[in-house]
């Protein structure tokens, strides 16, 4: 289910992260430099002579500004779509496979498919949302999905007006973080309360994300409308949180 | 005060209702009848497993679909193995129709 437009990842295998274009990260505002699209730590697919360019794109960094060479892997994507006809849920909990209906706790139909994982709810205004995929592409596939198992039951549904809410993204940097430090100097965007949540919770204004940073060194993403959102944040909070590199 | 109508289609449910079919054909008892006794059918091996069975079996297979409409769970599972005290049953598809235990009208 490629888009040949997009260019970010072939969404097969969700533990290898999507190269980036360099296109995409000139939006980040690093400089006048071109910045080098290098691959994650784990793979080796260039050779490392220093001083040679990392990747065919772009020749090597002269400056700090590097990047962080991680990329956030998604692990969550939020859709809604309006399929555009009112639906009989329990004749759909009736006839559907792996849907589960309980009016009395939730007035909407809550049905699973395998391919690709996610779990969709589904309301008798024709309204569905659908949660879990780990591409926007999946989304979208996993949305087409439920909306022809619902055509397949005999109502004309359409697919109208598809949109994802929201994007989760996670990662790694490797290194513990002092987070009482963070909270010191990032006060207005931080909130850090170890005895309710492990985690500190930043508010970033731009892009609009929150991140939860925790003391493993291990960030959470979330709040995106779209992927280079998540990638901003994490370039942005990147050097903040290196400055608070546990020693 | 009715019970769950779930027994009926189970191999003792379905012998019973094809020989009250056949007393009716024959005329010797009237449908009205043959509605009382599946009622007390129902109320009675309700009850039977309700207070008079006390074994467990557990079970465990591949789900293949499950679904849950008007308080009934229903699953369909591939390669399944039902373990008794001393006896294992193994099966390839077994389907389960499972009704709500606690909230069953008194």
């Amino acid at each position: 289910m490629e888009n040949s437009n997009f260019p970010y990842s072939s969404g097969m295998t969700p533990h290898q992260s999507p190269m980036v274009s360099p296109g995409t990260l000139q939006s980040f505002g690093l400089g006048p430099t071109p910045t080098p699209v290098m691959p994650p730590s784990n793979s080796s697919m260039y050779p490392t002579t220093p001083g040679a360019p990392m990747t065919p794109f772009s020749p090597a960094p002269a400056s700090a500004s590097e990047g962080s060479g991680i990329i956030p892997t998604l692990q969550n994507i939020v859709c809604t779509v309006n399929l555009g006809v009112k639906l009989e849920l329990k004749k759909i909990a009736l006839h559907a496979r792996n849907a589960e209906y309980n009016p009395k706790r939730f007035a909407a139909v809550i049905m699973r498919i395998r391919d690709p994982r996610t779990t969709a709810l589904i309301f008798s205004s024709g309204k569905m949302v659908c949660t879990g995929a780990k591409s926007e592409d999946f989304a979208k596939l996993a949305a087409r999905k439920y909306a022809r198992i619902i055509q397949k039951l005999g109502f004309a549904a359409k697919f109208k007006d598809f949109k994802i809410q929201n994007m989760v993204g996670s990662c790694d940097v490797k290194f513990p973080i002092r987070l009482e430090g963070l909270v010191l100097t990032h006060g207005k965007f931080s909130s850090y309360e170890p005895e309710l949540f492990p985690g500190l919770i930043y508010r970033m204004l731009k892009p609009r994300i929150v991140l939860l940073i925790f003391v493993s060194g291990k960030v959470v993403l979330t709040g995106a409308k779209v992927r280079n959102e998540i990638y901003e944040a994490f370039e942005n909070i990147y050097p903040i949180l290196k400055g608070f590199k546990k020693q | 005060m009715s019970a769950y109508q779930l027994y009926r289609n189970t191999t003792l449910g379905q012998c019973l209702q094809e020989s009250l079919d056949e007393l009716i054909q024959m005329g010797q008892i009237t449908p009205q009848l043959a509605l009382k006794v599946l009622l007390q059918i129902d109320k009675a091996i309700n009850n039977a497993l309700a207070t008079r069975v006390k074994s467990r079996v557990s079970f465990k297979g591949k789900l293949n679909t499950y679904r849950f409409c008007d308080n009934v769970w229903t699953f369909v599972l591939n390669t399944a193995e039902f373990k008794d005290v001393g006896e294992i049953a193994k099966v390839d598809k077994v389907k389960i129709v499972a009704c709500d235990g606690k909230s069953a009208d008194k």
